[in-house]
């Protein structure tokens, strides 16, 4: 028995679903993450396994027990919420005692957990500040050792990043997969930011509209998605949408694509695509398999050549990053910047069809 | 920078102007300040003789020891000392219990709604706008059901029903702005209803406990209308007394008395305002919770 199950959960206000039937499997020790755009129930998910929000309908096991009608204090949970919800009026040593000490741990242990915890987040200097005394990062340290001093069987964390400025998100995400590396524990983890998810996660559920899209390894979700909506959430730059026209070429199917003035014919070996043959498909390629033309893959199979014309390009540093018009449609394209060239410049790009992924147009569902 | 330079003029006329105005408004309102007092500190052949605003010759407080224990109303002739401790006996209890029950109806409305919380917010907040006078009669009955009628207790029951209203919303407003996640970490600590309130919710509520005891304080103090009608003889309020004293008609008229009985009768609520004020810190939880 994992550490926490979700089989078929529902909320419902009045006529209004707001979760149609969650089923997750969570094994000891693992790091989920629910990921997916504002409204999409996650926040509403994590408040029913904390037991802030009520059941619909369906169960919520924690550690093999079922804990529909547990209260929160009882499910052997922590939590660390977005606004870090520390007790303004309490130090940062009350505010990690105060469950110790309703659960009536004797002084002595309290203070030792204390010193533990200030000792792992290595804030021993903060532990008589109030909580308006400190920045943003330490308070979110401070709800972190709140959590940690309450040891429970599971961890949830409601996008606990989302109030820090960039440089100190990118930090304390690290903390937080060193955290969970050492504590070893189950933690659930809701965020909208799909770097965070796919960088600490070793389970993710993609979310919309009060249903689980995908649930599988960042690896499996950013290259398998299973529909279009996964597909162009996670990633950054999003995986590129090209409308194309399934053909006959050389008895193999091919995809035609229209771009610098220019129809190519790009042969491609997918199954489930003959079905398509004459018709339109929405062809996805990450920005990344897209780039110049190196000249010993030109020719090797599912390697492609086109020359297209820049329409924009913006640097980023590591690479520079080109819009070209393909079908109509804009695709961005990650070029190394030694082989960039600049808007209104032609060059030839190279596509690496090995990955490329296939909807149908209407029903949005992967084909191949 | 000839604009400059201008704008600078402009602005300093304009600075000079706000500042003559505010004097003058400052001047305005003082100045019935300054009689009462300045004619407290005179002896009577002064007040009949002099000018109004003219600085008492040799000033002395006769008139403040005669207000405060030898002024007559009607029949006794014994000040207004009785009928200020008659007032600080049902004002503190007054003020004391609308502010905790306030508190409490205001955690509850806001952190633990119900199914027709807001009805009920709504209800109370209606409260706030019955006149007075409406409620005279009704309570009048209610309070010789309850059998507490021309009592200290029953002049306290009427003013906490009154201000319930008020301190409710007070609170009810003020803790809507505590965000909600800090109730919730409560929770999963482990913490209940009361241990929350007590714990969490009361120790951020200073700067608005403030509010409500500088409201009710003046209110209650102040209020004449449910003085004289629902307390009789010995047991009225001072500003009751206070009427019965300045409009006795017999002998001649003390000015010098009157004025030193009205100022006694104002200064306890001008006392909680300066003592209290003070800690009318505004931000106490500024920062706590977000960043």
């Amino acid at each position: 028995m994992g550490a926490l199950s979700i089989r078929d959960v529902r909320k419902s206000y009045g006529t209004q679903d707001i979760l149609k039937g969650i089923n997750i499997e969570v094994e000891d020790g693992e790091f989920l993450i629910l990921v997916g755009p504002s409204g999409c129930g996650k926040s509403t998910l994590l408040s029913m396994i904390a037991g802030l929000d009520s059941i619909t309908s369906g169960e919520v096991h924690i550690g093999g027990r079922l804990v529909n009608n547990l209260s929160p204090k009882d499910r052997d949970i922590a939590m660390v919420f977005q606004s870090y919800a520390l007790y303004p009026n309490m130090t940062v040593r009350q505010n990690i005692s105060f469950g110790l000490e309703i659960r009536k741990v004797p002084k002595a242990e309290q203070d030792k957990i204390v010193a533990q915890v200030a000792q792992i987040l290595q804030m021993e200097q903060l532990l008589d500040r109030k909580p308006s005394q400190l920045s943003g990062g330490q308070r979110q340290r401070v709800a972190m050792g709140r959590a940690i001093a309450r040891d429970p069987t599971l961890f949830l964390f409601d996008e606990p990043l989302s109030n820090l400025d960039a440089k100190l998100r990118v930090e304390m995400r690290t903390e937080i997969k060193l955290l969970h590396k050492r504590v070893g524990k189950t933690i659930v983890y809701v965020t909208h930011d799909q770097i965070e998810a796919m960088t600490l996660g070793d389970k993710i559920a993609v979310m919309k509209a009060g249903e689980v899209m995908q649930y599988g390894t960042p690896q499996q979700i950013y290259d398998n998605p299973v529909n279009l909506f996964v597909a162009s959430f996670m990633g950054s730059p999003s995986m590129n949408f090209i409308p194309c026209q399934v053909v006959s070429v050389n008895n193999k199917l091919g995809l035609k694509i229209e771009t610098g003035g220019q129809t190519h014919v790009f042969p491609v070996d997918a199954k489930g695509l003959e079905n398509y043959m004459g018709k339109e498909v929405i062809v996805g390629i990450r920005p990344e398999k897209i780039t110049h033309k190196v000249d010993f893959l030109a020719g090797a199979p599912n390697f492609y050549v086109a020359e297209s014309l820049i329409e924009i390009a913006e640097p980023t540093g590591a690479d520079t990053l080109l819009m070209v018009k393909m079908n109509g449609k804009d695709v961005v394209c990650r070029v190394h910047p030694d082989h960039a060239r600049t808007h209104g410049e032609r060059m030839p790009l190279m596509f690496d069809m090995s990955k490329t992924v296939y909807f149908d147009p209407l029903t949005e569902l992967r084909i191949a | 920078m000839a604009d400059q330079m201008q704008s600078q003029g402009a602005s300093r006329f304009g600075r000079v102007l706000v500042y003559a105005l505010l004097t003058l408004m400052c001047l305005y309102y003082l100045l019935p300040l300054y009689v009462m007092i300045s004619t407290s500190l005179k002896p009577l052949d002064e007040i009949r003789t002099g000018n109004l605003l003219s600085l008492p010759v040799s000033p002395n407080f006769e008139a403040w020891i005669k207000a405060w224990s030898g002024a007559c109303s009607g029949v006794t002739c014994d000040g207004l000392k009785g009928y200020f401790w008659n007032s600080i006996r049902f004002v503190v209890p007054s003020v004391l219990i609308t502010t905790i029950v306030g508190a409490f109806n205001g955690y509850v409305l806001s952190m633990w709604r119900f199914r027709g919380s807001d009805v009920m917010f709504t209800a109370l907040l209606i409260g706030c706008f019955i006149p007075f006078q409406v409620i005279l009669l009704p309570m009048a009955r209610t309070l010789g059901t309850l059998g507490i009628a021309n009592s200290t207790t029953g002049l306290i029951f009427v003013h906490v029903v009154y201000g319930l209203a008020f301190t409710t919303l007070f609170f009810r407003n003020y803790y809507v702005t505590v965000p909600d996640e800090l109730v919730k970490a409560a929770k999963i600590d482990g913490a209940g209803f009361f241990r929350i309130f007590w714990r969490i919710i009361l120790p951020l509520s200073l700067p608005i406990i403030v509010v409500s005891i500088i409201w009710q304080f003046t209110q209650i103090w102040n209020d004449f209308l449910f003085g004289v009608v629902f307390s009789s003889g010995e047991q009225q309020p001072i500003t009751v007394a206070l009427n019965n004293l300045v409009n006795t008609s017999t002998g001649i008229k003390e000015y010098n008395v009157d004025m030193a009985a009205a100022i006694i009768a104002a200064l306890p609520t001008l006392f909680v305002y300066f003592v209290a004020g003070k800690y009318f810190v505004r931000g106490l939880t500024a920062g706590a919770v977000k960043g």
